[in-house]
């Protein structure tokens, strides 16, 4: 597949204005201020393109909704807070093709006539943000922002808000909450942000390679983007691949490649040549899946059907030597660290899944030990506020669904687990 | 419609409400603990998680809301087993000190886990640790039991308005902290207090001096501080009150309090109270037995009047007694004594305006609903702050504002700073030009009509006042003035809250008539703030020279003449003397006889010096109150009284609303204030026969037009609103006695290299009253002067140095406090504290349309100190 | 205390692009903390007053976000990554490493004041794991020696 997201970053200079055009940058742009937003809206529906951040809802829709309520202004938000471990696919789109965000946010802005955007860039990025700051300044040098882009009479200001150290923030009424300098924790919802988001008003949070793919449906029409990859999700779809592969990195391939296809043909297999023995294939809340279900197509459709998630479409894989229980005690340190501390169940019952980890692993479990970090993780999943402590509760789920041997082994053989 | 099915019972509703609000109307209790009705929705606890039909995950029904047809089941073993693993999950840091704990007992989440907690928790690790923290005087912080369900900071962001406290930190290591981790800079509402569910934020005061089910009896009562009339629970064992709550079902303050009423009422146990009767002998008090006082009182007072007439005699009534109270004294007056000699405090401010406003508008203009105020489309607020003298009357005024509903505030007001959109602070006395220039700009906007009522024939003959002579005067752009005007003009139907400060004026009146004008372009409804608990009763019941009970004047011969018959009496026709009028006639010897009930006029009147210089030259003065006084130490006879929770009685608050003053224990030594005038009155030869405050109430509800047939279940109905079942007096539409200012006249300027020195009313303190409460004083303790940052840097003063602060009148030291926001001539000191109050060197000129003091331009020379002297002393 | 008067001015720019000054409180916290490598508690007062937010309320938003430090640091701030993707691929050992070398512990100091070490999580390096940020340079594919002499380049 030729590439579009991630097309052009091998050249140096890739973040430079004149590069981005020269490589056919902004056309898009034009296209689209001569289209009305409803226009638009109506192709990013027809493309069938989903929100990239990891829930997989229909970008069109989201638009359409926000398109509908009256209130003025509305906000256009980018999602850049990239926090989900083991994610680290907008960290090019960020770094090395900040135009095609751009773009892509200022058509989208235009389809939903929102005056003003805002990216809310992960504090982890540092780079990023004088990257990005950078190439909005050369934008509006080029009048592709600014009160009057491209003599259109069309006004979007845009800039970069950075995070701090928050993964909840990726949670988008928490990153509003966040933007609007408070503790970032989620709101209750409805209202949902399309109707009252960033302070009150209609706002459309889009994750960062959402927004790039803007560009290409209009360049390409929506018919043709929609033949790209799975025929219900399609698109091109950036997987970041990490841990125990010959050639991890990003990659830009179509909707629905398969886990194998992405470990074996495109990242040269494990690295050492050593047997696979778990991947985590959408980040790390996604379930864990064994070395034996690497057939499922990875798009939002099938990966639940095979047992998890395509998430954020990061790849983590394990190879024989690593010792998964200790991977699931570091992953629910995280989510211990990131719990905001609103709800009781994740406040709470992450800390105590984690200490039952931590016994486990440092060879002082007990018998039952398994079998109440399970029913803590069931005392969890699905009775909390937001997404973050069922995250963490899939992950406990999962780890001992698929791999409960190995928690036993530590508890039986009182092995503490190596550095 | 709605329909929806909870536990089998259905229910039809008009609107969505969440299955929480609408579990309740149906009587089903689902189990919160973050959930309060005074807050929004949260969601955090999980409690009250229930299983809705078709819905496969368990929904938090505190913000689930009903849908048609939901199917809603509250009890489900399934949700039975979630609120188990929701407080097993609370318990893994929650300490398990209920033994030692005051909560315990009035727990929510004790009470919860012995309902559906687990037996024992299966969390085996070390809790959070977190000391207790006795860094600040009133709130203890125990965060070892905080389950971070967040509602003290909502509750004091949201409601209060004062954001003083937040969570800090986030995970389970997140905690509740004031700004400094230690002590709190807050205003001690202590609603944070009142609404957790756990014992994590707890008054110091009651730390292990009780528990829940030692209280005995529990009596719901009026609080005693301001005139908004809080509704209190008094929570009683023995004969003490441990505990003063609000209920979040009764009052007006819907479970609100602030810091006076919730703690300031431990002065009723101050160990200064006064205990017997003392008869001055040989130049000192002396204790004397009650039947020796009432004698000797009668003696004198038989003297004066055959010797002088009774109008050598006058009467000094409170605003902090009861209507029945202020009823009997003003009739003991009138018709034993036979003297129009009564007034209060309440003439000096309150009175005057609602007269005022009352000639133009009619009786009644000033009783509008408070909690009208946040439901208004506009707030204008000027003479005070509101947030401190009637904090809850404030809070509303910072609901509005959080409603995004516009506020204007006009002079100092710092508990309004940050809820306001306009704020104008003009330099001192220049808010005649300013108004008159609001005023002008409104009429450009909204003109009069072309048939005009006599008000606004008067309006149109105001002289107009242009932006640009207000900014010369007032020293406020033009450009902010307009502003002010922008949004004034956007409202259609107004709260304006005025202050004394404003009618306290040699230019009061002309200020009152523009404010009147302003209600009238704005279509408003005026709210007068009130610093005492009963202004409005003690006027109603007429404690005032020339008013008869419910408003009657004594002018007019037939209420004159009615009122007298009750009792085959007659009522003095001569109109009588001001408060004001009373002092200047007891120092040129006119006045021979001062019957003071309950109020401290040797320091709550300015410049103390000349007061205590007259009451130094009467035969007669006769002082009942709870406390010794500056007032008292010149009285030839002190009476102990009864305090406010040993009486029954009622209140009549600024609003006009009655509200029933109930006896929560017997008083120790003192008598009700209305027994001891009767006692008096009966040795003088006329029995009142009262055998209580209900035959008073009685007598009022006889005598009284405006207060036919009142009762106290009236008043215990919750809505006894003023006009009551009775007769307003029939407003005259002809306005007569309203003097034309001349507005070029008032476009003064302060003199600018001159200090000007003025009252801060502080919300810790009410009068001289609070100074006997260890509560108040413990969070305020030293009086201090305010000054704006210009008039420091000019005397090198920082905050914290200490200054003098001298007038013709004599001079005080205090600390000093520098705020940004004041104006640049001007000294703010309070008048709470003996010896510093901002009277004793204040100066004043008589109104004379209110008869009553003005304290404008007063000036004070300021100097800063370099060592700290001794405090003066007497 | 006062903000510096370069701070003010930096924070007042930053407010012009916010329809709502408090928006401006993360950004405003990365000005103090860039300026004085931490957020005093006088600094959080001080930018409350700037943009009207009660003080309280610039510290529940300040100890919210990890990535405000609320105590002096080091010369340089090491934020090492130790969540999964570092974790398999050796990050616990570069832990001892700087421990070993510079006397470093998580949340501590260097004695000589030259390193501040902070755990973070993800820091998206994952593909280079393992990884850190030193002061807002990123260094990826991280090994024993390579630690060493990559940070001998912060003096």
């Amino acid at each position: 597949m030729e590439k579009y997201l991630l097309r052009n970053i091998e050249n140096p200079n890739s973040a430079d204005i004149n590069e981005y055009v020269k490589a056919g940058g902004y056309k898009a742009l034009a296209k689209a201020m001569d289209m009305k937003p409803a226009d638009i809206i109506e192709q990013v529906k027809k493309s069938g393109l989903r929100g990239r951040g990891g829930a997989g809802f229909p970008t069109g829709m989201k638009w359409a909704f926000a398109a509908a309520d009256p209130k003025m202004p509305k906000y256009l938000l980018c999602n850049a807070d990239e926090g989900e471990p083991g994610t680290f696919k907008d960290r090019p789109l960020l770094e090395k093709n900040p135009h095609l965000l751009i773009e892509g946010m200022i058509i989208s802005g235009h389809a939903l006539r929102a005056k003003y955007g805002y990216i809310y860039l992960r504090g982890e990025y540092p780079q990023a943000k004088d990257i990005l700051e950078a190439a909005i300044k050369q934008a509006y040098e080029k009048k592709f922002l600014g009160d009057n882009i491209l003599g259109r009479g069309v006004k979007f200001d845009l800039c970069v808000h950075q995070g701090a150290g928050a993964y909840i923030c990726g949670e988008e009424t928490a990153l509003i909450e966040s933007l609007e300098g408070r503790r970032g924790q989620p709101r209750i919802k409805p209202p949902f942000p399309v109707n009252e988001g960033f302070l009150a008003k209609p706002t459309v949070v889009n994750n960062v390679e959402t927004f790039s793919n803007v560009p290409y449906v209009l360049e390409i029409g929506p018919e043709e983007y929609s033949k790209i990859g799975s025929s219900d999700c399609p698109g091109p779809k950036l997987f970041s691949v990490s841990g125990h592969v010959k050639k991890p990195g990003v990659y830009e391939l179509p909707m629905g490649t398969t886990l194998r296809d992405i470990i074996y043909t495109h990242c040269g297999g494990v690295t050492g040549d050593k047997k696979l023995k778990a991947v985590i294939p959408g980040g790390i809340s996604t379930p864990v899946l064994p070395a034996d279900k690497l057939d499922c197509p990875m798009d939002f459709v099938n990966m639940p059907k095979h047992g998890s998630m395509l998430g954020s479409g990061a790849v983590m894989v394990f190879d024989e030597t690593v010792d998964l229980p200790k991977v699931c005690l570091r992953a629910i340190k995280f989510f211990e660290h990131e719990s905001c501390g609103k709800c009781t169940p994740c406040r709470e019952g992450i800390g105590w899944m984690r200490s039952i980890l931590g016994r486990i692993c440092g060879g002082t479990g007990n018998a039952g030990d398994i079998d109440l970090l399970l029913e803590v993780s069931k005392n969890v999943m699905g009775k909390t506020f937001c997404p973050l402590g069922d995250g963490a509760a899939t992950v406990v789920q999962n780890f001992i669904k698929n791999f409960r041997n190995e928690f036993e082994a530590h508890i039986n053989n009182k092995v503490r687990a190596e550095r | 419609m709605i329909t929806v099915t909870i536990n089998g019972k259905q229910i039809k509703l008009e609107k969505p409400v969440s299955i929480l609000e609408a579990a309740k109307m149906t009587g089903i209790k689902i189990p919160t603990l973050c959930h309060h009705k005074s807050l929004e929705a949260y969601g955090g606890c999980r409690l009250c998680l229930v299983e809705i039909e078709k819905m496969p995950r368990l929904q938090a029904s505190c913000t689930q809301y009903v849908t048609d047809g939901m199917v809603v089941w509250t009890e489900t073993g399934r949700v039975v087993e979630a609120r188990k693993a929701m407080l097993e999950f609370l318990l893994i840091n929650h300490a398990l000190d209920c033994p030692y704990c005051d909560k315990a007992g009035e727990c929510d989440l004790q009470d919860l886990v012995m309902k559906y907690g687990p037996a024992a928790g299966r969390f085996t690790e070390g809790k959070r640790k977190h000391p207790e923290s006795y860094d600040d005087p009133i709130i203890v912080r125990n965060m070892e039991r905080c389950i971070s369900c967040t509602r003290c900071v909502r509750m004091c962001s949201k409601v209060q308005g004062a954001s003083a406290i937040s969570m800090v930190n986030r995970t389970s290591k997140t905690f509740v902290e004031p700004f400094s981790g230690g002590r709190y800079n807050c205003e001690y509402c202590g609603n944070c207090i009142n609404v957790c569910p756990v014992g994590a934020i707890m008054s110091r005061l009651h730390k292990h001096t009780y528990r829940p089910w030692f209280i005995e009896k529990t009596v719901d009562t009026v609080c005693s501080f301001c005139g908004v009339g809080c509704s209190v629970t008094a929570q009683i064992r023995g004969n003490s009150i441990v505990r003063i709550i609000p209920e979040s079902e009764k009052g007006l303050n819907r479970g609100l309090l602030c810091n006076r009423g919730r703690f300031g009422y431990d002065y009723i146990s101050n160990s200064g109270r006064l205990k017997s009767p003392m008869i001055r002998k040989n130049g000192s008090l002396q204790e004397t037995t009650w039947s020796e006082a009432f004698m000797y009182i009668a003696q004198k007072i038989k003297e004066i009047k055959e010797k002088n007439g009774g109008a050598a005699i006058a009467g000094v009534a409170s605003g902090r007694c009861t209507n029945e109270d202020n009823y009997v004294f003003q009739k003991f007056m009138r018709l034993v004594v036979g003297s129009n000699n009564i007034d209060s405090i309440a003439g000096f401010a309150y009175a005057p305006a609602r007269k005022f406003f009352e000639k133009i508008f009619g009786q009644g203009v000033t009783a509008n609903p408070i909690q009208g105020i946040s439901r208004s489309d506009g707030i204008f607020v000027i003479g005070g702050d509101p947030t401190a003298i009637n904090p809850v009357l404030g809070l509303q005024i910072r609901a509005a504002s959080q409603k995004d509903i516009p506020v204007a505030t006009v002079g100092y007001a710092p508990g309004l700073k940050g809820f306001a959109a306009n704020r104008l602070i003009p330099k001192p006395s220049t808010e005649a030009a300013l108004l008159a220039a609001l005023l002008t700009e409104m009429l450009k906007r909204k003109p009069l009509p072309a048939e005009k009522t006599p008000f606004e024939e008067i309006i149109g003959k105001i002289q107009p006042v242009s932006l640009n002579e207000a900014e010369s005067a007032c020293g406020i752009a033009s450009g902010e003035i307009s502003a002010c005007v922008d949004s004034l003009s956007g409202m259609t139907n107004p709260a304006l809250v005025i202050g004394r400060d404003i009618i306290q004026r040699s230019e009061g009146q002309a200020n009152l008539l523009l404010l009147a004008a302003l209600a009238q372009a704005l279509n408003g409804r005026i709210y007068l703030s009130s610093e005492l608990p009963n202004e409005q009763g003690l006027i109603d019941m007429g404690c005032l020279p020339d008013m008869l009970p419910g408003g009657r004047p004594v002018a007019v011969d037939s209420f004159r003449k009615r009122y007298g018959e009750f009792f085959n009496a007659e009522v003095p026709s001569a109109q009588g003397l001001s408060l004001m009028e009373m002092v200047e006639g007891a120092h040129s010897g006119n006045i021979k006889a001062l019957y003071v009930m309950g109020e401290n006029i040797a320091f709550n009147i300015p410049d103390n010096k000349f007061v205590k210089d007259a009451l130094s030259r009467l035969e007669l003065l006769v002082v009942q109150d709870i406390f010794t006084t500056e007032t008292t130490r010149f009285a030839h006879v002190v009476l102990p009284a009864a305090s406010w929770a040993e009486r029954e009685g009622s209140y009549t608050n600024l609003e006009g609303r009655m509200q029933h003053l109930k006896k929560a224990i017997d008083s120790v030594a003192g008598l009700e204030d209305w027994k001891i005038i009767a006692e008096v009155s009966k040795v003088l030869g006329v029995d009142m026969n009262y055998r209580d405050s209900r035959d008073i109430l009685a007598e009022i509800a006889k005598v009284s037009p405006l207060h036919k047939g009142v009762t106290y279940e009236d008043m215990d109905s919750g809505e006894c609103m003023w006009p009551y079942k009775g007769e307003p007096l029939r407003h005259d539409l002809n306005i007569v006695g309203i003097d034309m200012p001349d507005m070029k006249a008032l476009l003064k300027k302060p003199e600018k290299d001159k200090v000007y020195i003025g009252v801060d009313k502080v919300l810790f303190h009410s009068a001289s009253l609070s100074r006997n409460s260890f509560a108040l004083n413990s969070i305020y303790s030293e009086p201090h002067a305010k000054i704006g940052k210009n008039l420091a840097a000019k005397l090198s003063v920082a905050s914290g140095d200490h200054i003098s602060i001298s007038t013709g009148a004599g001079a005080i030291e205090l600390a000093a406090v520098i705020d940004s926001d004041m104006p640049d001539n001007i000294v703010l000191v309070p008048n709470n504290f003996e010896g510093r109050g901002a009277f004793r060197v204040m100066g004043w000129k008589m109104n004379a349309a209110f008869k009553a003091p003005a304290l404008d331009g007063m000036e004070a020379v300021l100097k800063k100190l370099e060592r700290v002297s001794a405090e003066v002393s007497e | 205390m006062k903000l510096s008067d370069k701070v003010a001015a930096e924070i007042n720019s930053i407010k012009s692009r916010y329809q709502d000054p408090r928006s401006c409180l993360l950004p405003s916290l990365y000005v103090v903390q860039k300026a004085d490598g931490w957020i005093a508690p006088e600094a959080m007062a001080a930018v409350g007053e700037l943009l009207n937010v009660p003080g309280a309320t610039v510290k529940g938003v300040a100890t919210f976000y990890s990535m405000f430090r609320h105590k002096p640091m080091g010369r340089h701030l090491i934020q090492l990554c130790t969540n999964v993707a570092c974790l398999v691929m050796g990050a616990e050992e570069l832990v001892d490493i700087l421990k070993g070398k510079y006397g470093l512990e998580p949340n501590g100091t260097s004695p000589d004041g030259r390193f501040s070490l902070v755990i973070m999580e993800c820091i998206g390096a994952c593909g280079t794991a393992p990884a850190m940020l030193v002061d807002t340079d990123f260094h990826e594919n991280l090994n024993e020696k390579n630690i060493i002499d990559t940070l001998e380049n912060y003096k």
